[in-house]
């Protein structure tokens, strides 16, 4: 293990950065063992064994889908693995981020990673970077590999990796899991030069997602949480889906034969029919005990920012590292801002003391988290009207035309004596009650300003930060 | 698969990820048939705020397979024909995940 910032693989013992040399060799005798029971399946053989052996693939995020794919890269052979991570392990990644340990707390996930990985199979090389990617970064890092695994966490790095895939025409495989849900989508394979269209080919990730979702609605596994089998299944697919690039050669870009010869991609027998596989595991069993669904996805996009027609124009690697385009600020667009008048809001604490001193009186408070959240506990009297279910009965009403009644479940609204107590709005962290208070008024709920509705400031994260640090939050 | 037959004259959309949450359904059935170009506008009419927040970065696939949402830009690009949801036709929104 190294710290430097950018350990280059060409330091591999087995060679693995030369493109022909000695790749065609007798496997060692422990080689031979190893990967026996992969070797024997039909399509793989020595041949296939052998181009794992000299192939260098780059983890991009050592957590929950991170973890799964590496181990199955290493345990399957190929020569070098890069892993970027620049997190440490926590003790909440553990149900699901399965290269850590309870052992290894505290320690950056990239070394955690590979010792497990080491442990699985000494013999690849891995090479640790320690820090996170970046524009700055990636262009460098990702040109000494073969193929990318994009195991990451937000958007922002998922179009930069995405982009600097298509400059580079590397192979992208590329997954994502919330909650309960998973995706997967090989990407950029087989690669093909930015900017053409003269044919059927692989499309990038713009050309799938063309924009970012609005930051207010984007969760992250610790906001939305999410279900281990769930993210490791997707993870291991990914794995999955990089050794058969590799064992097919498809990882190699078309370019090098003199022009005469026409890259093999316009002959079409490699323009491979681009899938998107969607895992949903539905806790509820609303559509199924468990579903997947292959999509088939369009091919290249001629409009596409990065990869169709008159691309090289608007994205080039200079520019990613000069900072153009502007990742973050592409995924942190428009976001509807709440900003409610002071009068309508209140601190956690102001709240509590006005509360205990009797000076806020009867009222009614309600917590719009989810009610996994709600259970864990809530402030005394709170009643629970998740977030999503107001805003569902919010529209169900403007469409049929009612009143505000109805919003609010029965006892808390409606009862003469309750009428006219003020309302006040508690969420997780003080933008969806915001919101709620918005619609409630929206929705009559205030009387036309007879009835206050106060949101309070920050949460029930402020709550436990001003209130009672004891507070089960999650 | 268990999701029900869409009841006759209608087509099933299914809502992943966060439309499931927006909407709070994993499927429902809406009457057929459908201009494409009208799907947004439909979910919009019963879900007010989720083509902004959800639809306008989502993909969206009928029968499993890719659609170019009408845009203006894009499908005349592409010379897309219009497309019309069919009865019995399975439509699926589905919003880019980026957790991991």
């Amino acid at each position: 293990m190294t710290n430097r910032d950018h350990p280059t693989p060409q330091e591999g013992p087995n060679g693995a950065n030369g493109h022909s040399e000695g790749r065609d060799r007798r496997l060692t005798e422990e080689e031979f063992e190893r990967y026996s029971r992969q070797m024997i399946v039909p399509g793989v053989g020595r041949e296939g064994q052998l181009r794992l052996i000299y192939s260098r693939v780059l983890i991009i995020g050592a957590g929950g889908l991170g973890c799964p794919a590496a181990q199955y890269v290493a345990g399957a052979g190929v020569g070098t693995i890069g892993i970027i991570d620049g997190d440490v392990v926590e003790i909440s990644n553990l149900h699901r981020q399965v290269g850590h340990a309870t052992s290894r707390l505290g320690m950056k996930k990239v070394g955690s990673l590979i010792a497990h990985l080491r442990d699985i199979n000494p013999l690849p090389t891995y090479v640790p970077y320690t820090v996170p990617i970046t524009p700055s970064n990636a262009a460098d890092i990702i040109s000494n590999y073969d193929l990318v695994m994009d195991c990451t966490d937000n958007p922002a790095t998922r179009y930069l990796i995405s982009d600097i895939c298509v400059l580079l025409c590397k192979p992208l495989v590329s997954a994502a899991s919330v909650q309960k849900s998973g995706q997967l989508i090989v990407l950029n394979c087989p690669p093909t030069p930015q900017g053409r269209i003269d044919g059927k080919y692989a499309p990038c990730y713009r050309c799938c997602f063309k924009k970012p979702p609005p930051p207010s609605s984007m969760v992250s596994c610790g906001e939305a949480g999410i279900v281990g089998p769930v993210v490791g299944l997707m993870g291991v697919a990914q794995a999955g889906e990089a050794i058969k690039i590799l064992i097919s050669s498809l990882h190699l870009p078309p370019s090098t034969p003199p022009s005469s010869t026409p890259p093999p991609d316009t002959e079409n027998q490699n323009l491979i029919q681009p899938t998107l596989l969607i895992y949903t595991y539905d806790l509820s069993s609303g559509i199924g005990p468990y579903s997947f669904r292959a999509l088939k996805m369009s091919p290249r996009k001629k409009t596409c920012f990065a990869c169709g027609e008159d691309s090289p124009s608007r994205l080039t690697l200079e520019g990613i590292k000069s900072g153009t385009p502007n990742y973050e600020q592409f995924c942190s667009l428009p976001t509807p801002k709440h900003n409610l008048p002071a009068e309508e809001r209140i601190t956690a604490s102001a709240y509590n003391e006005k509360r205990q001193k009797g000076e806020i009186g009867a009222h009614v408070l309600i917590d719009t988290r989810e009610k996994e959240h709600f259970s864990f506990g809530s402030i005394d009297g709170a009643v629970n009207v998740p977030f999503g279910r107001l805003l569902m009965k919010a529209a169900e009403i403007k469409r049929g035309g009612g009143d505000g009644k109805g919003v609010l479940p029965e006892g808390v609204d409606g009862k003469s004596e309750s009428e006219d107590v003020p309302i006040f709005v508690v969420c997780r962290r003080g933008l969806d009650s915001q919101e709620a208070v918005e619609k409630l008024k929206e929705l009559g709920v205030d009387k036309g300003g007879k009835r206050r509705i106060m949101d309070i400031v920050g949460g029930m994260k402020a709550w436990k930060e001003e209130v009672d640090p004891s507070f089960p939050f999650v | 698969m268990t999701t029900p037959r869409p009841p006759k004259g209608h087509f099933n959309v299914l809502y992943f990820a966060s439309a499931g949450s927006f909407t709070s359904k994993n499927v429902e059935a809406l009457p057929a048939p459908l201009p494409l170009s009208k799907l947004f506008e439909t979910l919009e009419e019963r879900y007010k705020g989720i083509k902004e927040s959800v639809l306008d970065n989502s993909l969206v696939t009928v029968n499993l397979t890719y659609v170019n949402m009408p845009e203006g830009e894009d499908d005349e690009a592409n010379g897309d024909e219009p497309v019309i949801i069919q009865e019995g036709d399975e439509v699926a929104i589905i919003p880019p995940v980026s957790s991991g």
